[in-house]
């Protein structure tokens, strides 16, 4: 058992040293050797037994002493920790390239590859941004949403459908929402968008966004853009949105009108009623396939969701 | 101060490197350290004068020959042979060995007289002769205790047509030295020649050639401060001239022509081609070394040590000595095993715990081992440079391995 453990072991330090390289080479003639039922002579293993002994007797003789008597059950429990240390290490990497973070989908703590917690941090409704508190991924869903009055980039015939929820003042979304166009858009994918403002001063671009959309649904996806992308320190600005919508080709005044008018204000609040009932709890939170997936994921992560793992050979 | 004090400086092996403790370096009996006089001169050669010897005429070649030249005579010195042409430069003991066992004109039914403990370089060219020529090998016990049995040479010699009794002078399994003059005397008087592999004998005591009137000697030059692949060969001239070319080539004929040739006389019949100047001006360097201590020195500092470590390892439970009980008569050489306890184990364990280096197995006796069962050992070899407070090291991790283990 000690063989296969060293085989592993000596096989890693063997990349960096030539001696333990050797030793790789010895130990997988013993564990070839144990695996066919012949006899480890090499004494490979006697060998680092009498290494590691040596090693351990010069700072406890007890600890040498226990080592001695029980190498063979504590090398058996160190290989089932190895085989569990090895399966949580590739089911983490698994995770970590199909979901963004190693312990799963929307999971936070620590992940290796992503140590700062980039990919699972999201703004938090009715919160600062940003805040990484977690909900509950297990309620959040489309059923029972009516998604008929949102903003909608029609896919192709039997297209996927994306829903985006996100905030033109939270950082994860704007961070998000351009992969999330690039993903819609390479695999003509259906893209619906529910603004959910996090922040409160973003509450009249709900309304600016619902005017702009009755205004004209082709142009909204360009004034979409530019709002995500602009400097969200003057999104409070009317005089800056209103630029904005002219850039898009909208009737800026018009859309004005619109956002200020009673029924846009009674609509937008059923349309953010209808939005919280996904109960989610973040921006931006993206439903693909069914699967809600909330934080900035990597754009693999969206794309596999959508394509599944083979994604880049489609 | 005592000798290893004095000397220790002109070993860099022995100074603490790469962070760690100074190696314990008893495995002497494989291979000895070089002092810096030995390695500086290797290094002289291929940094002044890295050429041929005898072939060519310009001033380096001169050199060289010069210096191979003053290498031979001091090696003839050393041993006190009669002339510097009986000084034969090998690879190494088993280079000599096999060029003696390959060049005497053996009969069918010829007997070489081996003792029950040879190393294999003077047991397995001994084999081969019998097989090729119908020779016979005949093994003489040793007592009990290891020692030579003199009584049981004295009938093996009257037991047939001796032609060849090759002996190990001093054994490298235990450290006894036999008694090789008597040896020689009742040898001779059957008629029989004598070989002697005594590399473990010169590089502790003082060998006189022809005191000893032994007719063969070899011994190897690593084991006595020299450079690795080195060795010497000395015979008798009157008997080198009448053996055979061993191998044969360049530098071993004076002309040649394309169905014959006239073959040198000794040495450099027996020496073909290229020879290891450097090896062969780094052996007279250990021997220049060796003789600035004294033998004196070198058996007092060994003797010394071997009393310390035998009477330590005799107060460790399960430890067996292999030899006689007495360390005076093991030289510099302490052969032990644990029982229940491998001794490659115990090896590596002291190699790892304390940069003790020693030997484990059966080291090249095998035959010893196999005919009593015994599984292997290990053994400490001392030599001039090593210390008392190395041996207390030495056993102390012992002890500890014992207690572990």
């Amino acid at each position: 058992m000690f063989c296969i453990i060293a085989f592993i072991v000596l096989s890693i330090l063997g990349i960096f040293s030539a001696s333990n390289r050797q030793l790789a080479r010895e130990a997988l003639d013993c564990v070839l050797r144990r695996v066919t039922l012949r006899p480890c002579t090499t004494g490979f293993d006697e060998k680092m037994k009498a290494k590691i002994l040596g090693y351990v007797i010069t700072r406890s003789e007890a600890g040498a002493r226990f080592l001695n008597r029980y190498f063979e059950p504590l090398s058996w429990i160190f290989f089932f920790l190895l085989v569990g240390s090895t399966f949580f290490a590739v089911r983490g990497v698994y995770l970590y390239y199909t979901t963004g973070s190693c312990n799963g989908l929307n999971q936070g703590g620590f992940c290796v590859f992503d140590p700062t917690g980039q990919n699972t941090q999201f703004s938090g409704v009715d919160e600062s941004c940003p805040v990484s508190s977690e909900g509950n991924v297990l309620n959040l869903t489309l059923e029972g949403v009516d998604l008929g009055g949102f903003p909608k980039l029609a896919g192709n015939p039997n297209a996927k459908s994306i829903v985006f929820i996100g905030s033109y003042g939270c950082d994860y979304s704007r961070k998000a929402y351009p992969m999330i166009r690039r993903l819609a858009q390479k695999y003509g994918a259906e893209l619906v968008f529910l603004y959910y403002p996090v922040k409160e001063h973003s509450d009249y671009l709900a309304k600016v966004g619902y005017c702009a959309y009755k205004q004209d649904p082709q142009k909204f996806w360009d004034l979409n853009d530019r709002l995500f992308a602009a400097d969200k320190t003057r999104l409070e600005d009317e005089a800056f949105v209103q630029e904005l919508l002219k850039a898009s080709g909208f009737n800026a005044q018009s859309v004005q009108f619109c956002a200020k008018d009673f029924q846009t204000e009674w609509v937008v609040k059923q349309q953010l009623a209808e939005v919280r009932k996904t109960n989610f709890y973040g921006t931006p939170t993206v439903f693909i396939r069914n699967e809600a997936l909330v934080g900035p994921k990597p754009y693999r992560v969206y794309a596999i969701a959508l394509e599944g793992l083979l994604y880049w050979l489609k | 101060m005592d000798i290893a004090a004095k000397i220790r400086a002109d070993f860099p092996t022995l100074e603490a490197r790469d962070g760690r403790k100074p190696v314990i370096y008893f495995d002497n009996a494989c291979q000895t350290l070089r002092p810096r006089q030995v390695i500086e001169t290797i290094q002289r050669y291929y940094q002044e004068f890295p050429a041929c010897s005898g072939r060519s005429m310009h001033r380096m070649a001169a050199e060289v020959t010069r210096e191979v030249d003053q290498a031979r005579e001091r090696v003839a010195k050393f041993l006190n042979a009669g002339r510097k042409e009986e000084i034969i430069f090998t690879r190494n003991t088993t280079e000599g060995v096999n060029l003696i066992a390959s060049t005497l004109n053996w009969k069918t039914g010829d007997v070489i007289l081996v003792s029950d403990k040879e190393h294999n370089s003077n047991l397995i060219p001994w084999q081969m002769v019998a097989k090729r020529h119908g020779a016979i090998l005949r093994i003489v016990r040793t007592c009990e205790d290891n020692t030579f049995d003199m009584e049981a040479f004295e009938q093996a010699l009257k037991a047939g047509p001796v032609r060849l009794v090759a002996m190990g002078y001093t054994s490298n399994l235990d450290g006894v030295t036999i008694p090789a003059a008597e040896i020689i005397k009742r040898a001779h008087r059957q008629g029989a020649l004598v070989f002697l592999d005594a590399a473990q004998t010169v590089p502790h005591q003082r060998v006189n050639v022809r005191a000893l009137d032994v007719d063969f000697l070899a011994f190897s030059g690593h084991k006595m401060l020299g450079p690795s692949g080195t060795g010497v060969l000395y015979g008798k001239y009157r008997l080198l001239e009448q053996l055979e070319p061993f191998l044969v080539g360049g530098d071993t004929v004076s002309t040649s022509t394309y169905d014959s040739c006239q073959f040198l006389p000794p040495p450099e019949k027996f020496e073909a081609g290229l020879q290891d100047y450097a090896g062969i001006m780094g052996l007279a360097a250990a021997v220049q070394y060796l003789q600035s201590i004294g033998y004196e020195a070198i058996e007092k500092q060994e003797r010394m040590l071997n009393e310390f470590l035998s009477e330590g390892l005799e107060e460790i439970p399960g430890v067996r000595i292999i030899g006689p009980s007495d360390p005076r008569l093991r030289g510099g050489i302490i052969s032990f095993y644990v029982e229940g306890i491998d001794h490659h184990r115990i090896a590596l364990m002291l190699d790892q715990m304390a940069n003790i280096a020693v030997r484990s197995g059966q080291h090249c006796v095998h035959s010893w081992f196999n005919a009593r069962g015994v599984i292997g050992s290990v053994r400490a070899s001392v030599y001039v440079y090593n210390t008392l407070e190395e041996a207390k090291l030495f056993l102390d991790s012992l002890i500890k391995i014992r207690k572990v283990l």
